[in-house]
């Protein structure tokens, strides 16, 4: 059930510049609504597609990939339908799956001329051992892969996917099962594919992460993109930032622009503001300035966290386990 | 074509470096060849493991090819093939990476048996004739490599996997011309027996050894390999998971 092929035209003549284009892409296994209708554009940029546990999110990524087809709807990625240009798609991207697969027996060396080879990269000696070396993994790239901690694997995945120089990069829960440090290694390096141009999606549970790294994020439940936007933008749209300074004395309340004055209690006086830590240091001086002593301020932000709640609603535990769905879930997966 | 020779060194390096299983697919077909082929008191062959020889050595093919099934599937849980099949490589070159790895993997396994047979009493043949052997084991290890990799493909688990294997090897072998000529067979397992295309290869190497150029076993085995090696290269070519 694909589009028609007029409106497979039009698509390709308007949206040849994003990286992703997809269009009411929808996804059903069996009466299980995987994928909802999702449209998004994504270009050169670090998007995360953040969700609970099967909500959608691998479902979307595989069939960008061209791993499954969609039931309905349509995507391109650099230009090319997922479904009439498979091939091409694939040769354009890598994709990183969550189950961390390099060949225990194998070289580091070894696992990413694998890749290199299957790619038929030209200069392939030399290639690999730039990724290596983009990955710091030049000093262990001749030991066999059992001996290596879950960060490096990791790291070498990406090396094996970086191995053909894609455009558009995808990677399933990047940094599932990695200690804290590993986890920042791994998203220092997605940012500096960023840079370079690349265009990366990921998929993450981790609300944190996607807040810290990313250039954009759609929370999904059930299928559904229910927000889209920055992480700062989702927060700034869910609440502003709340800013308490504790004063001494007397105090007028200033006119800032964007600080809004909310009240007084005791010896505290609240505000809320559109960009709570920039609004922080001008309202200190403004404060300072009319003759008010400070003695200390407060500010919290809101968090992804609290978007995710505003837009999912609190996430209840299904009353009785759904065996069918989830064995259908988790043989989809595989 | 790359595709196909990078796919396959893969499983050579790692099948070279756990050596463990090298020996252990051996026991088997070795422990056939000695305790039944030399133990079996036969009155319709004068030397039974010449008779016997042939069928060990297909039935050699025959778990190397239903074992090596098992590597697709591996590659499917550990979530290789979901890379495998994002990359740009032709998808059948995962199908023809494996059929020559386990069929190139069943005839090393194939050339041990034939030099143990060799040592307790089968009789030496010409280069022509163990050079023809050779290419039926091949014609019959990629067809049971592209059987075994396609179902693996289908089927959900491992479990699921052993349990087919086990299922069709034993079956397979009982009802080949494997241990006995058709002659002295029931008139049913003669039937069944003909039919069986382990039989197909088993009379091919016998005729081999007897000096005929087995034409009639060698293009039914031809065919059929074509037929199943085209139909798997077809699914491989459309997989989605």
């Amino acid at each position: 059930m694909r589009n028609t092929g007029t409106d497979a035209r039009e698509w390709d003549g308007e949206m040849t510049m994003n990286a992703i284009e997809t269009s009411n892409l929808t996804k059903y296994y069996d009466a299980l609504c995987a994928v909802d209708d999702l449209t998004l554009s994504i270009n050169n940029e670090i998007f995360a597609l953040l969700g609970p546990n099967g909500s959608g999110k691998t479902t979307t990524v595989l069939m960008l990939t061209t791993l499954l087809h969609p039931t309905k709807g349509s995507a391109t990625v650099c230009g090319n339908d997922i479904l009439r240009n498979a091939e091409e798609v694939r040769s354009c991207i890598s994709y990183v799956p969550q189950d961390m697969a390099v060949d225990i027996k194998l070289t580091g060396r070894e696992n990413v001329r694998f890749f290199a080879d299957l790619y038929g990269v030209e200069n392939a000696k030399d290639r690999v051992d730039e990724v290596l070396a983009v990955m710091e993994l030049t000093d262990r790239a001749d030991d066999l892969i059992k001996t290596y901690s879950g960060g490096m694997r990791r790291r070498l995945e990406l090396a094996q996917a970086l191995v053909h120089e894609p455009s558009v990069l995808f990677l399933d829960e990047p940094t599932i099962g990695l200690d804290v440090a590993a986890r920042k290694k791994i998203w220092e390096h997605i940012r500096n594919l960023r840079k370079k141009g690349m265009t990366i999606f990921v998929t993450t549970h981790y609300m944190d992460e996607a807040d810290q790294f990313c250039d954009r994020v759609g929370i999904i439940s059930k299928g559904r993109i229910a927000a889209l936007g920055s992480p700062s933008e989702l927060k700034a749209r869910l609440m502003k930032d709340v800013i308490t300074v504790r004063i001494e004395g007397e105090c007028t309340p200033p006119h800032i622009e964007g600080v809004i004055f909310v009240g007084r209690t005791g010896d505290e006086v609240s505000f809320t503001a559109e960009n709570g830590s920039e609004a922080l240091p001008v309202l200190a001086d403004t404060l300072a300035r009319s003759g008010a002593a400070i003695r200390a301020m407060f500010l919290r932000e809101p968090t992804l966290d609290d978007v995710f709640l505003q837009a999912v609603g609190q996430q209840e535990e299904p009353h009785g386990f759904e065996d069918a769905k989830f064995r259908i879930m988790l043989r989809r997966r595989k | 074509m790359k595709g196909i020779f990078t796919y396959m060194k893969r499983d050579f390096l790692k099948w070279y470096r756990g050596r463990v299983a090298v020996v252990s697919a051996l026991v088997m077909p070795a422990a056939w060849l000695i305790f039944v082929g030399l133990a079996l008191p036969v009155k319709f062959t004068g030397n039974y493991l010449d008779f016997i020889t042939p069928g060990i050595l297909v039935m050699t093919m025959l778990s190397a090819g239903l074992s090596g099934g098992a590597l697709l599937m591996f590659d499917k849980i550990l979530g290789f093939l979901n890379k495998f099949l994002a990359l740009p490589t032709p998808r059948s070159s995962i199908l023809v990476g494996k059929i020559l790895f386990i069929t190139g993997r069943g005839l090393i396994q194939t050339t041990i048996i034939l030099v143990i047979a060799l040592m307790i009493g089968a009789t030496l043949m010409s280069p022509l004739q163990y050079l023809l052997t050779y290419f039926v084991l091949f014609l019959f290890g990629v067809l049971i490599s592209a059987f075994a990799t396609t179902i693996a493909l289908y089927l959900d688990d491992h479990d699921s996997y052993s349990a087919f294997s086990t299922m069709i090897s034993m079956p397979l072998f009982f009802t080949s011309s494997a241990l006995m000529p058709y002659d002295v067979m029931p008139a049913w397992l003669a039937t069944l027996a003909r039919l069986n295309p382990l039989s197909f290869a088993i009379d091919a190497v016998r005729e081999i050894g007897a000096g005929i150029i087995p034409s009639l076993s060698v293009i039914l085995l031809v065919t059929i390999s074509a037929v199943i090696l085209g139909i798997c290269m077809s699914v491989f070519r459309r997989v989605t998971i």
